[in-house]
């Protein structure tokens, strides 16, 4: 497939399956829906691909659980995809079906194939799709611009389009369909690859106190350094059942654990209060939080992604504020006699 | 092995933009920095000339005029080498890879590092463009990166809900940074001042190979908030009361 050849799809929209581990992903559904109010705004076909080593099983549950047309696509010989494997076999399969647009998900494997499928296939692509909507000349698409902190809103010409989708952002309708889809099982030849993946491991579980924890208090980049994690842990210990947390570059730096990462990479958790210290609020972090029952912010940043989110707002320095809040929490604690 | 980092100018993210028909305006002054996650990318590259490991280290830029302070600041953190590829602030991916795939392809680079997606538009799309354009192997969201004797080249990644994934691919390769567990360094005093009056050379960045009829931006709207986002007044101390106090009333603390 060369760059020069630029497809112009007029055929179906094609939702790519998630699955992890051989199992279906929840967020099969979602890009499952949004293929559909596409292809009905196109007033084309919408269609499903399930590709894994073994997609049978996966596929018949998306079958079921989405009413569409699908295709098992089996890389027996691939146990563990990567992006490299999903764009060249898609690139090999769906020319065939002249595609109006490839909808897969905003996550890590997605991102790692969807451009590299774009830049083969000859199509445009837009990654971190949050919003559709229609307008006289086609559908507009909205996706977060500027370090998150406003909303954009494009339009495509008639090409094909690979889009990404974020997890959460349109939700799947509650019931199952009436009828599952019809299933087709397609074994796909193995492409020559160079990326090989050497092991893959299960994540470390997520702390088991963060899991429980009614208030987590959790640190971003805006923390600084690793020695002001001491104040976000004293902060952290004004609660009972506290836990601290981080974003996933605060655990990548090794400041904090693993188990401690909130987020898409990390654990998904619902805490009565969520203290943000220093967070900007990507999505990679906010899809993991966004549940919590209070959200309190602070950052310097006074059009950080996080505020969008909150129910409280503190625009200070950490540096000042924790410090000041340890302070005032610890003299009304003396009033109380504890 | 000659590396080559692709760094983006973005603007300061404290700075206050505006918003004016559905277009961004920047009210002066100016203030730009070295995205990130590019600074993490450049790291692990001055990690791989620590160790001996690298003939050449070269920085990349695509942007406006100006843009060359980051290819001086990457210098000034031990870089060999730098190029500023002219284009306007906010060029469309396919723009940005299309013109460093123009340049890089005589270079001849073993590796070649980026940041997973800029800081500011979040889009992870030059990465991979680039590697489809030189034809390259190529991982994207990558943590840990390793070059041990048998000629490949190890990564590590997280994938959704914190599985790992190692993989293993051959040179020459890109591969985009998602963040690391090494602090992005200081620039040293002695290789900012050599890097101030060292002549930087400029392209006009080429014309993209592609169509550029990608998808276009036609406006931009600020977020609906979808809490109250009661924003608290007043100094340090008023505002860690009033928190407080919200926090009493809901049995929180």
């Amino acid at each position: 497939m060369s760059l020069e050849q630029s497809l112009q799809g007029s055929g179906p929209v094609v939702a790519v399956a998630e699955v992890r581990e051989g199992r279906l992903a929840p967020l099969t559904r979602e890009l499952a829906g949004l293929a559909g109010r596409l292809a009905a705004l196109w007033g084309v076909e919408a269609r499903l691909v399930v590709l894994d080593a073994a997609p049978g099983e996966p596929a018949a549950t998306a079958a079921r659980q989405t009413g569409l047309a699908v295709t098992a696509l089996a890389a027996p010989e691939l146990p563990e995809l990567t992006g490299e494997a999903v764009a060249r076999l898609l690139a090999g399969f769906l020319p065939a079906w002249q595609p109006r647009a490839i909808v897969g998900g905003h996550t890590t494997l997605g991102l790692d194939w969807a451009p590299s499928l774009a830049a083969r296939l000859g199509a445009a692509c837009l990654t971190g799709v949050e919003g559709l909507a229609e307008a006289a000349d086609g559908p507009r698409f909205f996706r977060p611009g500027r370090h998150d902190k406003l909303v954009e809103e494009y339009r495509i010409e008639e090409r094909t389009l690979v889009l990404t989708v974020q997890p959460g952002a349109f939700p799947a309708p509650p019931e199952e369909p009436l009828q599952p889809g019809p299933v087709t099982e397609i074994t796909l030849p193995r492409p020559a690859l160079r990326v090989r993946v050497r092991e893959a491991r299960p994540g470390v579980a997520a702390d088991a106190a963060l899991a429980r924890a009614e208030v987590v208090v959790a640190a971003g980049l805006g923390v600084g350094k690793p020695e002001n994690l001491e104040l976000v842990r004293r902060v952290a210990s004004l609660f009972s059942q506290a836990a601290v947390a981080g974003s996933r570059p605060v655990c990548d730096l090794g400041w904090l654990g693993y188990e401690s990462q909130v987020g898409l990479t990390g654990a998904t958790v619902a805490p009565r209060l969520y203290l943000a210290c220093g967070i900007s609020g990507a999505r990679q972090h906010t899809v993991g939080m966004q549940g919590a029952g209070f959200i309190v912010a602070i950052s310097q940043d006074p059009r950080a992604a996080i505020f969008q989110l909150a129910d409280v707002c503190v625009v200070e320095d950490l540096l000042v504020f924790l410090p000041m809040l340890l302070e005032l929490a610890g003299a009304g604690r003396g009033g109380e006699g504890e | 092995m000659r590396v080559l980092v692709c760094l983006k100018q973005v603007r300061e993210p404290e700075s206050l933009f505006e918003l004016k028909d559905g277009r961004v305006v920047w009210p002066p002054p100016d203030r730009f920095r070295m995205g990130s996650p590019d600074d993490f990318a450049l790291e692990e590259a001055l990690r791989l000339k620590d160790a001996g490991l690298t003939t050449e280290l070269a920085v990349v830029t695509v942007g406006p005029p100006g843009a060359e302070a980051i290819l001086r600041r990457a210098l000034g953190m031990g870089a060999d080498r730098a190029m500023h590829l002219l284009a306007p602030e906010g060029a469309r991916a396919a723009v940005v890879a299309g013109a460093i795939a123009a340049w890089a392809r005589d270079e001849e680079f073993d590796l070649i590092l980026a940041g997973v997606m800029s800081e500011d538009a979040r889009q992870g799309l030059v990465g991979p463009f680039l590697a489809e354009r030189l034809g390259l192997a190529t991982v994207t969201g990558v943590s840990q990166l390793s070059l041990p004797e048998d000629g490949l080249l190890l990564v590590e990644r997280s994938l959704e809900g914190g599985r790992r994934q190692a993989l293993e691919l051959p040179l020459p390769a890109l591969v985009t940074i998602a963040s690391s567990a090494h602090t992005p360094r200081y620039p040293s005093l002695s290789n900012l001042l050599k890097a101030k009056k060292a002549d930087l050379p400029t392209e006009a960045a080429g014309e993209p190979e592609e169509p550029a009829d990608g998808p276009e931006l036609v406006g931009a709207a600020w977020p609906a908030r979808r809490r109250a986002g009661l924003c608290l007044e007043g100094d340090a101390r008023q505002k860690a009361e009033h928190l407080l106090a919200l926090l009493r009333e809901r049995a929180l603390l």
